[in-house]
């Protein structure tokens, strides 16, 4: 908080009295979240530094129950008069939404978590200065630009950022908990291109931590890799197979399958209809637990406790511990992300899955780190389960249907394989295949794993969550490649 | 940059916007900027107040209310720039933020720079601003409810979306002598009905004011959607004729809004790199920014730099005439700004697809074999540079053979390049609508479009 501008107390004693004050205006249930952000941001363009970005700031965000409908209302005009104000707000507009309300809003009972948490730094977050930014993008770039990767980039962008989040959370259950979250993210993209040929790579990096996080992923490192990469994509010019073949998903396909059509649908509020109109409902239903959709193989989950992770969140907004989550086991649906609400509904306890991004926008179920859990091949013992393949090491365009059944990723490095061997590139090949197909034809893992970071989007408002995506080496049996 | 509680620049009016002086607080940043010397300052604040009323099967699920105001400072000293944020507003918090700014600059390289203008304009309100809309939270249910209740009666089972209205203030000095503030107010509404099967249907209504919304049609056509894409087949794969709602139309030339961005265009990442006065889109195909228009609520008369926005044409009659501009990238293309600040990148404010002179059932009777499309969703970029996308329909999909459509569709997935998409732009309809949603940011006044040749794709199953 004091990052942001603000004092601890006072944002306590904030946060209390607008608990106390929506309670007394006729809320059954109120919360209250004071979140205080600090970032830095520096950037470079094909090597030339651009502005600056500095922000802080922090609000009050309190949501309430009133007469069975949820109301929730913030600012950061941060006085005693204005939170309270606000609080009686949060109840008015709940009130007023009743007459449209056909199901009232009940939460479980889920034990109030009373704790502090801190995702741990070892370089202190609040150090990072443009200076130090501007060094490790001007490493990047000085060993990528004029060819130094071995390939021309006509397009380098790079983006480092330091961030701090700050919040302390009340309810009226008796939850109180204060959270920091420090993270450093970085994003870019390269663009090569040669001999009539065109080849772009985005590039997501990002951990909770602080300045050590740079090192500790690598991130030079990393991007020097990708360029490279480049230059090999840019020669690729073998078609893909059209046959049946088998396909290896890299950590990156693995974490990005698991994340869209895994922990999507399998969020409670969408399963229910909540998130219909913006990011979709699911092609699972409330009765589709225990339901077989995928092999023995198939194993997808869900984690905000990993240390260090883009994701980490001990305990979500609500006031609730968080826990890992076992989304598919031997191909079995086995659990939802569920909040308190949608927890009520399931007759289940919230596994502590609600987020929100900042104090202006309500707390949703939101995954945290979402992966391919682990097998007990080695990387190469996967390949040499492939007569006949295309191995995907990275990808670039994606999608899927808002029911989350119809999915399609293009690879970007991707190889044939030959009898257990990694032979040339193969051109952009389209795995665009069902849900069911896709987790149904799992037939082996790795042991190695790898994360990648990512902004997973829901909402509306938008709230652009940070979470991991990844897995090991996936084996997929039997599959049709599509054309672009 | 501490404070203490109570000495904060506003507080609330009782049920409306933060009711700090945001010209007030512009003049303390400027006047810290220029006391600390530094070569170029602007102040820009803003303040908003959005009341948003969402509901899934038929029912309430949320009724939100946000009341916020954020000063943003720009500071240039000798070549170096940044930008930074606050919502701290207390003068005294104002005054060491501008300070511990450019102190913070110390460290920083040269960057990008371009001097703002000598003499900075004056800028008042450019209309756009309904009073009905500005205290508009009590009568959200009430609205959402008629939606719901026409879209039962179109034949929608059950209905999702959210209902929203805002008014923003953004006020504006800088060092050169930019000064002025400009409000808007709008309301959307994004419905979408649910019926047999995966039968769903959607519809959007957005306005600059409560009299042009019309939240009824919205649910008549969500629910017309839900009840038609019963029994929905998967179509097979191939190249089709594709007539783009002004929903989907809108989303796809926004990308190519996008792309005219001058950034994207010296980053790399846009198909329009190299084109300028080129033929990029069919000779039918006008595509026009607009800081302020009648019915647009996405810009204002004033950019981030200070300069005037204007009407500012991308494509005219297929040929690319311009890209968009802020006083960087123009000072790098030895151009103009077009009053598109961002202060990093320049962006659009609110974009018009020229209309044609086709209804939308002359277009029907147009195809042979295609495919009508109302809504889509999830359009990624294979390449930004060639313009490769693929994008997800969703909702009202219909099979067209012979000039009537058949049967609706589902399941598939339409793919294309941007300038190839724009090129085979066949006919446009003399019907527009504004459109703005989950996947259009930016205010758009956009026809029906029929396109040729797009692929059509459906999963391995």
């Amino acid at each position: 908080m004091e990052k942001g501008g603000m004092r601890v107390q006072e944002a306590r004693d904030l946060a209390e009295a607008g608990v106390s004050k929506a309670l007394k205006a006729g809320a059954s249930y109120a919360e209250a979240r004071v979140q205080a952000t600090w970032e830095r941001e520096f950037g470079l363009k094909n090597g030339e530094p651009q502005p600056s970005v500095f922000v802080e700031g922090y609000g009050i965000g309190i949501r309430v129950i009133a007469g069975g409908a949820l109301g929730f209302a913030a600012t950061n005009a941060m006085h005693r008069t204005s939170v309270g104000e606000v609080a009686a707000k949060a109840v008015r507009l709940a009130k007023a939404s009743g007459g449209m309300l056909r199901r009232p809003v009940v939460f479980d009972s889920t034990k109030p978590a009373r704790t502090s948490w801190a995702a741990p730094e070892t370089e202190k977050i609040e150090s990072a200065d443009s200076a130090w930014m501007k060094q490790v993008l001007m490493d990047i770039d000085g060993r990528v630009a004029d060819r130094r990767a071995g390939v021309k980039l006509t397009g380098r962008i790079f983006y480092l950022s330091a961030e701090l989040q700050e919040r302390y959370f009340v309810s009226s259950d008796g939850a109180r908990v204060a959270g920091r979250v420090p993270r450093v993210s970085f994003g870019g993209s390269l663009t090569a291109v040669e001999a009539g040929s065109a080849a772009q790579r985005f590039i997501q990096q990002g951990e909770t931590g602080g300045l050590e996080v740079v090192k500790r992923v690598g991130l030079v490192e990393k991007v020097v890799e990708e360029a490279k990469a480049m230059g090999k994509v840019l020669k690729a010019s073998a078609k893909p197979p059209t046959e049946e073949i088998d396909i290896v998903l890299g950590p990156e396909l693995s974490g990005i399958a698991a994340h869209e059509s895994v922990g999507h649908p399998q969020e409670a509020d969408r399963v229910l209809g909540r998130e219909g109109a913006q990011a979709g409902e699911s092609y699972l239903k409330a009765d589709s637990l225990g339901r077989k959709i995928g092999s023995d193989e198939a194993n997808v989950s869900d984690d905000p406790t990993l240390l260090h992770s883009n994701g980490y969140v001990p305990v979500d907004d609500e006031g609730v511990a968080a826990k890992k989550r076992s989304l598919i086991k031997g191909g079995v649906i086995n659990e939802f992300l569920q909040n308190r609400a949608t927890a009520r509904q399931f007759g289940v306890e919230s596994n502590g899955a609600a987020r929100a991004v900042a104090f202006d926008r309500e707390p949703i179920i939101r995954m945290a780190n979402t992966f391919v859990e682990p097998g007990d091949y080695s990387t190469d013992e996967i390949f040499e389960e492939v007569k006949h393949g295309v191995y995907f090491k990275s990808f670039t365009e994606w999608n899927i249907d808002d029911k989350r059944l119809n999915q399609r990723y293009v690879g970007l490095e991707a190889y044939l394989i030959d009898h257990g061997e990694l032979k040339g590139l193969v051109r952009s090949p389209v795995l665009e295949i069902t849900t069911p197909k896709l987790w149904g034809s799992v037939k082996a893992r790795s042991r190695h794993m790898e994360f990648e970071a990512a902004t997973c989007g829901k909402g509306d408002p938008m709230q652009g969550a940070p979470v991991w995506t990844g897995g090991p080496e996936t084996l997929l049996a039997g599959i049709r490649l599509g054309a672009r | 940059m501490d404070r203490g509680a109570g000495d904060a620049a506003g507080g609330d009016k009782a049920g409306g916007e933060i009711s700090v002086d945001l010209d007030e607080l512009n003049s303390l940043a400027v006047r810290t900027a220029e006391a600390v010397k530094a070569d170029d300052a602007v102040a820009l604040s803003t303040r908003i107040a959005e009341s948003m009323v969402r509901f899934a099967d038929n029912s309430a699920t949320v009724a939100n209310r946000v009341d916020e105001a954020e000063l943003t400072v720009y500071l240039a000293k000798a070549g170096r720039r940044a930008i930074a944020s606050t919502s701290n507003l207390s003068p005294a918090a104002v005054r060491g933020f501008v300070k511990d700014l450019y102190a913070s600059m110390r460290g920083l390289p040269e960057a990008e720079y371009a001097p703002l203008p000598d003499a900075g304009a004056r800028f008042s309100q450019s209309g756009g601003v309904d009073r009905k809309l500005e205290d508009a939270e009590e009568m959200l249910p009430e609205l959402a409810k008629a939606a719901i209740d026409s879209s039962l009666a179109a034949g929608g089972e059950r209905s999702a979306g959210a209902i929203s209205a805002w008014k923003a203030t953004v006020a504006i000095l800088t060092t050169s002598g930019a000064r002025g503030s400009d409000s808007r107010t709008a309301i959307t509404l994004n419905i979408r009905s649910f019926g047999e099967g995966d039968a769903s249907g959607h519809g959007l209504s957005c306005s600059s004011t409560l009299r042009g919304f019309d939240p009824e049609e919205a649910g008549r056509r969500a629910g017309a959607g839900a009840k038609g894409m019963r029994h929905a087949a998967e179509p097979e794969a191939g190249k089709y004729e594709v007539l783009l709602s002004p929903t989907v139309a809108s989303n796809l030339v926004e990308t190519v809004a996008g792309a005219a961005s001058a950034f994207s265009v010296d980053a790399g990442t846009s198909c329009l790199a190299g084109k300028l006065g080129k033929e990029v889109a069919a000779p039918a195909f006008y595509l026009t920014d607009h800081g302020v228009i009648e019915g647009g609520f996405g810009g204002r008369a004033f950019d981030d730099e200070g300069s005037p926005t204007r009407a500012t044409k991308i494509i005219d009659g297929g040929v690319l005439r311009g890209y968009l501009h802020n006083l960087t990238t123009a000072k790098k293309w030895r151009s103009e700004t077009t009053g598109n600040a961002g202060l990093i990148a320049p962006h659009p404010w609110n974009l018009e697809v020229g209309a044609g002179d086709s209804s939308y059932e002359e277009m029907v009777k147009e195809m042979k074999k295609g495919i009508v499309l109302t809504s889509n969703w999830y359009t990624r970029f294979n390449n930004y540079r060639t313009g490769e996308f693929s994008t997800v329909p969703r909702d009202g999909a219909y099979l067209v053979e012979d000039g009537k459509v058949v049967r609706p569709l589902k399941g598939m997935r339409a793919g294309d390049d941007q300038q190839r998409l724009l090129s085979s732009v066949r006919l446009l309809s003399k019907e527009r609508e504004w459109v703005q949603w989950w996947e259009v940011d930016t205010p758009t006044l956009c026809p029906w479009m029929l396109v040729d040749g797009v692929s059509i794709t459906r999963a391995y199953d």
